[in-house]
């Protein structure tokens, strides 16, 4: 591995002054706790929303608004724990990585590895193990993207083939050999686990499916759109993550849903930093870095614009949202010079 | 054949803290601990990253980009993404410096 350059600050230009960059990365279990608490309260809410609503026609509403709630931060703790970072208790950090992890339908091992690589070689083809879609992105690409489709594609064939034991050549890649037990075991766990799911729905227990397995296709898009919007339109092959990866404003409830990692660009460049002290991160370097995008909403409607117009061979060059130089296409300006 | 190097100054390593120190062609950590100074090879075993701007927790060492720990005094491998153990290098303090054995 040699011959690429890792992707972090330093390849990226950004400097952080020692002591305050270790002030910042400490570990405390309070904020990640206080998260959890606050998870719990906004699923037992919407949960029993979807509870009261069974027989109405408010049933599927209720389960999108709780699936919401189910999957973003599933994906998001996940994430933070793939990191180590959510919780300073180690214990606390397994535990919790384990259960969002098959709420968010991956094998908690591969998550870790597989987003190791992503840090390592953040966008760079053929090295980067977390982004599937092709780029410039077009509107079949977004769609099969935001749906999940591409996901449960792509992780259910890694769960089979990982439980068979039959590593694909890029997961032998990331993966020491010596956690390759591991991650064949834990897919046969999932898998076991899914398989329950299913199963009690066949007979007839229904609640999996009320709040688990309806809820989590239904939420998957809006966790999609938080993560598609991280690095698309983006540039590919930089080392500076600043180029490759994208932050965005959002408000109190998406830095909740997706435990501050609106803060991508930070996060990117010290992935060391947990959750809670990203907005101070951003504080400390926001003067190296460049602006975030508008929020949640604004920025995937112009990615949607932009994967739409490119579809139909329009301008790709988006209102106000960061983009590489080669994802700008403007076609009624090349045919008037 | 072994030979010690001089590594740094002792105030040159923040308590609890480690630096990077470049000698040939290798790379090493110099660590402040509770326990005393330590040396290490400079980069995770995992992934090329350098663990200068790693934490020090304890007789720990979080590398920076995956946050793999090792504990310092032994070099061993303590969590997952880091599988294999760091190499360890004897250290002396003499006056205020630092040297390592270099094999």
């Amino acid at each position: 591995m040699s011959d690429y350059q890792a992707t972090n600050a330093a390849s990226s230009g950004i400097s952080v002054p020692k002591k305050n960059l270790k002030a910042l990365m400490r570990r405390s279990d309070k904020p990640g706790l206080i998260w959890l608490a606050q998870w719990a309260a906004f699923l037992l809410i919407t949960g029993y929303g979807v509870y009261l609503s069974i027989g109405t026609v408010w049933h599927w509403p209720a389960m999108f608004l709780y699936g919401i709630f189910l999957t973003v931060p599933s994906y998001a703790l996940s994430h933070e724990c793939a990191h180590g970072s959510a919780f300073r208790t180690r214990g606390l950090n397994e535990a919790l990585l384990w259960i969002s992890s098959v709420l968010y339908y991956e094998e908690p091992n591969h998550r870790r590895f597989a987003h190791a690589r992503h840090h390592t070689y953040t966008w760079i083809e053929g090295k980067d193990a977390q982004m599937p879609f092709a780029t410039p992105m077009n509107f079949k690409g977004w769609l099969l993207e935001i749906t999940g489709w591409a996901l449960y594609v792509y992780e259910t064939r890694l769960f089979i083939r990982n439980a068979l034991g039959k590593f694909d050549a890029e997961v032998l890649d990331y993966t020491p050999a010596s956690e390759l037990g591991k991650l064949k075991w834990g897919a046969r766990i999932c898998l076991a686990i899914y398989a329950a799911l299913i199963g009690m729905a066949a007979v007839g227990i229904m609640w999996p499916l009320w709040f688990i397995i309806i809820p989590r296709l239904l939420g998957a898009p809006v966790m999609l759109l938080f993560t598609l919007i991280q690095h698309v339109e983006m540039q590919e092959n930089d080392v500076n993550i600043c180029k490759s990866t994208r932050s965005f404003s959002s408000n109190w409830l998406g830095r909740f849903l997706y435990m501050n990692m609106n803060f991508h660009i930070e996060h990117h460049l010290y992935p060391m930093v947990p959750f809670h002290q990203l907005e101070s991160l951003n504080a400390e370097i926001k003067d190296q870095i460049p602006q975030p995008d508008p929020g949640f909403i604004r920025t995937n409607l112009e990615v949607l614009q932009v994967v739409w117009r490119r579809s139909m061979g329009g301008s790709t060059q988006a209102a106000s949202i960061r983009q590489a130089p080669h994802m700008i296409n403007t076609p009624e300006v090349q045919e008037m010079s | 054949m072994t030979n010690w190097v001089l590594a740094c100054d002792t105030a040159e390593i923040d308590e609890e803290d480690l630096i990077r120190f470049d000698h040939e062609d290798k790379t090493y950590a110099i660590y402040n601990t509770d326990n005393g100074f330590f040396a290490t090879a400079g980069y995770c075993t995992h992934e090329v990253q350098h663990l200068e701007d790693g934490l020090v927790i304890g007789n720990v060492i979080e590398c920076p980009l995956h946050q793999g720990r090792f504990e310092i005094s032994s070099g061993k491998a303590l969590s997952a993404p880091v599988c294999e153990d760091l190499v360890t290098f004897p250290v002396k303090v003499e006056g205020d410096q630092v040297y390592i054995q270099i094999v």
